[in-house]
């Protein structure tokens, strides 16, 4: 949804590495996270058989989407909620509009949810005319900011204390006592809690839709959710269709693996089930309870070679431990999701030939595969993107030749023996000191590094000339 | 030794190791030598495929994958100085001729008779070089397709642990990427800059006078971004130290 | 086409060949759920209770443990007493609570935000996780475990489940389900600032467990 096309990936990543406040910010949060991760996983002796399970699980839902979409269905109107299905984001973001007019909404609070980001939707609120107030703590700070996430677990995490102490100071009234996060927190409660309970819906995502219940579980730290979604007198949530788990039990050995590869808790602090609207007699609760599905290119990945990123649970791990998103953080990425999942996902929402500059941004170290905790592949996916931008023609015409040359010698060895002993003499020219410095056609090597000269002839010239090794002097 | 037993391996030099620096090749061989073997280096071989492999162009990949299983299919065992290339060979030509009736199986068969030389030497020739002697210190870096493509972790150590008078100092981030990553570094040089400008960081930290791994990109780009510095940390493949060349030239220092 | 045809067909053709009837998909589901110690930590404490407390404690709660239902207030009163909070404090309207002598403290039903504490009652504890389980009903306001800043709750330590799944079995089908469970854990916090933990987001900051063993 966001416009990858705004200014290209080079840009924006180059001005990215140009801002070291962005760097400090960047390093804060996502270091805490791969410590905290893995102390949390050093504590968890069981993890490896746990994620090969909740892989399992995730497969086995794909693999009868439709059955436990049906299931879902069934169960959540049973609980008195209501099923939209919306193919895309568009439809997805006129259901919840109209929803919001029929309730006569003029305040919505929404508790942060990557889908509903993926969507558009805050913005099409603001369209239709709803004040909309973000809840989750992050997500405020961005809506101050005029920002989109840049993070999926930590939306503000590219910005410092400092600046979202600067971002209060003038929004929040009376402003923080200091820039300490502690203080910073406390001001922001302040300000959100009479809006949680004057809202008139409350928009909610979701991280599992329990098929055999009929209910959606939210998982938040700061409580945000259930004030969201207890007060208003409608609940909204929007879901992806590949959020459905079998049951509860189900929900919970992913959780164990959700929570520790994102924040290294073992259980967030509030784990909600939301199961229809209020009960009769019941204390509290929305009158109505909404459910959109949400396809937006999913049931296409099934049948295609992106298939094991459904089982994605937008832990946030692969960005945390990546090495290209920890130098330039998540906007660069110009998409909804950044990191290694955004990476792969991105292509399918906006496109390739919009967002081609990011499965190529990856040096396929296979860290993000390493962490993710239902073992998607992400390196292969990335691979297949490249592939398909391959045969699509998108790479550029000096790329082309370039490797087109480069593939007719490697299939000529005799050929490539030559052409390889001339470059040598050539680059052995320029690096008579042992380094070169500055090299034609390399100077996105050069510019930043010196690149080791060849020590001297080829090993195949140096190994022919050592005459082929008869049987005698073997040791 | 007898013959029979010795067997017969076929040495994949890889394209950077030819140009760059030979001398990686000819430590291959003598350590392959010494560990039992019959080392060939069959000349219809030029690089694995991997830059086209990487761009997404598996058609080349996969004529540069066959020419390799050709010449290799007749050896005992296809090793590798390089975990990268291993990988590619060993992952990734089977899984782009898969679907191929005739390719796919040979590729899947020299897939498990492939190895990245410092696991050949300890897992499967239970080797231990003899008689090294290095005065100095050195950290390691886990070159990224080594250590998750082939698991490569303890080998290096239990080789390097056979050199006398070398200390091996942690390596903060031994795990993680130098920033390399093939054409990568071409394609983002100011990215992969930042990456392996960290690096470089990390290796200073260490103190230590030699930075060892297991591959030649990595090596190379590590190397030039801490000589760019002004860095003195001299950096070497590690079968070049297990070679006993820990005394030569290291990588850019003229021979 | 409705998006829900067109969806569902997607999916179906995307999944194409013969498909599994309702009975093996719900075997299968089944045996993802086999072997359930294999998948999960042990708890950290020989007893349910033990590990419950010890799990309570880490997160940053406290704990009291005491005889029957009728000493709740006594509780109350001293966490009160410790916190410095006034005698003023919302109460759950559980009949549990109705029929106890709550001495000089003054009980209301309604929970004002931020309000400086309130007393509710807990359906269940896990032990794995130290986790407190509410249920929204007729008795129990779901804004009174987030509204507070401190929020109290009662506990019986006959109701304290071993794993995540004990629980969850407990939640089948729509009938079974409450409009809301909510397993809190620990205070409210936030990490949301340089990633380090803040406690005390929208959420209470403090959570007090009044252990009951009335057997």
């Amino acid at each position: 949804m966001n416009a990858t096309t705004r200014t290209g990936f080079k840009a924006r990543s180059d001005a990215a590495l140009a801002n070291p406040t962005l760097k400090t910010a960047i390093d804060r949060t996502t270091g805490t996270a791969e410590r905290k991760r893995a102390a949390a996983l050093a504590g968890f002796a069981e993890y490896e058989a746990a994620r090969s399970r909740g892989s399992a699980i995730k497969d086995h839902v794909i693999a009868n989407l439709d059955h436990y979409l049906e299931m879902f269905e069934r169960n959540a109107t049973a609980s008195g909620a209501k099923v939209h299905w919306a193919a895309t984001e568009s439809e997805a973001c006129d259901i919840v509009i109209r929803l919001c007019r029929e309730a006569g909404a003029k305040r919505v609070t929404r508790s942060k949810s990557m889908l509903g980001e993926e969507i558009g939707l805050p913005d099409a609120l603001g369209s239709a005319g709803i004040e909309r107030v973000e809840t989750d703590l992050a997500e405020h700070i961005i809506q101050l900011a005029g920002e989109h996430p840049s993070h999926i677990i930590w939306p503000a995490m590219h910005r410092t204390r400092e600046q979202v102490a600067e971002l209060f100071n003038a929004d929040h009234k009376p402003p923080p006592a200091d820039d300490e996060a502690a203080s910073m927190v406390q001001s922001a409660r302040h300000v959100l809690r009479g809006k949680f309970l004057s809202a008139d819906v409350g928009i909610s995502g979701a991280n599992f839709l329990i098929a055999d219940t009929g209910a959606t579980c939210t998982v938040t730290n700061e409580g945000n959710a259930e004030l969201t979604t207890t007060p208003p007198r409608v609940h909204i949530v929007t879901a992806g269709i590949e959020k459905l788990v079998p049951s509860t039990s189900h929900a919970m050995a992913l959780l164990r693996l959700l929570v520790r590869s994102a924040t290294g808790g073992e259980l967030t602090q509030y784990t909600t089930f939301h199961c229809g609207p209020k009960r009769p007699g019941d204390a509290d609760g929305p009158e109505k309870m909404h459910i959109v599905l949400v396809d937006n290119g999913r049931s296409e990945m099934i049948a295609n070679e992106f298939r094991d990123m459904l089982r994605c649970i937008r832990c946030g791990a692969c960005m945390n431990h990546c090495v290209v998103y920890r130098q330039i953080g998540g906007h660069a990425y110009g998409g909804t999701y950044p990191g290694p999942m955004g990476a792969v996902l991105t292509p399918v929402l906006d496109g390739l030939a919009q967002s081609r500059d990011l499965p190529f941004a990856c040096t396929m170290n296979g860290r993000c595969a390493e962490v993710c905790p239902v073992e998607i592949p992400l390196p292969t996916l990335l691979r297949a993107w490249r592939g398909r931008s391959w045969r699509a023609g998108l790479e550029g015409p000096r790329m082309r030749a370039g490797l087109a040359a480069w593939a007719g010698l490697a299939r000529r060895p005799g050929l490539y023996r030559m052409a390889s002993g001339i470059g040598v003499r050539a680059l052995r020219l320029l690096g008579r000191s042992g380094w070169i410095g500055s090299l034609p056609f390399a100077g996105g090597w050069t510019r930043h590094r010196d690149l080791p000269g060849p020590t001297g002839g080829t090993f195949m010239e140096r190994y022919t000339a050592r005459g082929a090794r008869r049987p005698e002097d073997r040791r | 030794m007898t013959r029979a037993t010795r067997p017969r391996v076929g040495l994949f030099v890889t394209c950077l190791v030819d140009a760059m620096r030979p001398e990686i090749g000819f430590a291959a061989i003598r350590l392959l030598e010494d560990a039992g073997c019959d080392v060939e280096v069959p000349t219809r071989q030029t690089c694995c495929g991997q830059p086209a492999y990487n761009s997404g162009d598996d058609a080349s990949t996969a004529a540069v994958a066959r020419q390799v299983i050709a010449a290799f299919e007749p050896f005992d065992h296809l090793i590798v100085p390089s975990g990268s290339c291993a990988g590619t060979i060993r992952h990734g030509y089977p899984a782009l001729l898969a679907s191929d009736a005739d390719w796919g199986p040979r590729a899947a068969r020299l897939a498990e008779k492939t190895h990245e030389i410092m696991s050949y030497l300890v897992d499967i020739r239970d080797y231990t070089p003899g008689g090294l002697r290095l005065e100095g210190s050195a950290t390691y870096h886990d070159s990224c397709a080594g250590l998750r493509e082939l698991g490569i972790h303890d080998q290096p150590r239990r080789l390097l642990a056979a050199v006398d008078g070398l200390e091996m100092r942690p390596l903060d981030g031994e795990n993680v990427c130098c920033g390399f990553g093939g054409m990568f570094c071409v394609k983002y040089p100011a990215i992969s800059d930042a990456i392996v400008g960290e690096k470089a960081d990390t290796v200073e930290r260490s103190g230590a006078d030699m930075l060892l791994a297991g591959d030649l990109g990595c090596l190379m780009n590590m190397a030039g971004k801490l000589n760019r510095r002004g860095s003195k940390v001299r950096c070497f493949h590690t079968i070049e130290i297990l070679a006993g060349g820990g005394n030569g030239p290291a990588i850019g220092e003229k021979p | 086409m409705s998006a829900r045809d067109s969806i569902l067909s997607a999916i179906r053709t995307g999944l194409g060949g013969s498909r599994n009837d309702p009975a093996a998909i719900a075997a299968e589901a089944a045996d993802l759920l086999a072997a359930p110690e294999t998948i999960r930590p042990p708890l950290v404490a020989a007893t349910l209770v033990d590990a419950f407390c010890e799990k309570s404690e880490a997160l940053g709660a406290t704990v009291d443990r005491i005889g029957s239902i009728d000493e709740v207030p006594a509780s109350v009163g001293r966490y009160l007493e410790g916190q410095g909070l006034s005698a003023e404090i919302a109460v759950e309207s559980a009949a549990l609570f109705r029929d106890l002598d709550w001495g000089d403290l003054r009980p209301r039903l309604a929970v004002a935000p931020d309000a400086p504490a309130a007393v509710g009652l807990a359906r269940h504890g896990i032990a794995e996780s130290g986790s407190l389980v509410i249920h929204s009903g007729k008795e129990t306001r779901i804004l009174l475990a987030f509204l507070p800043l401190h929020h109290i709750v009662v506990l019986r330590a006959a109701s304290i489940v071993s794993h995540l799944e004990d629980y969850a079995a407990l939640l089948v089908g729509h009938e079974t389900s409450p409009r809301n469970a909510v397993l809190i854990t620990g205070p409210s916090g936030t990490t949301d600032i340089e990633g380090s933990y803040v406690r005390g987001a929208h959420g209470p900051g403090f959570v007090h467990v009044i252990l009951v063993f009335d057997a």
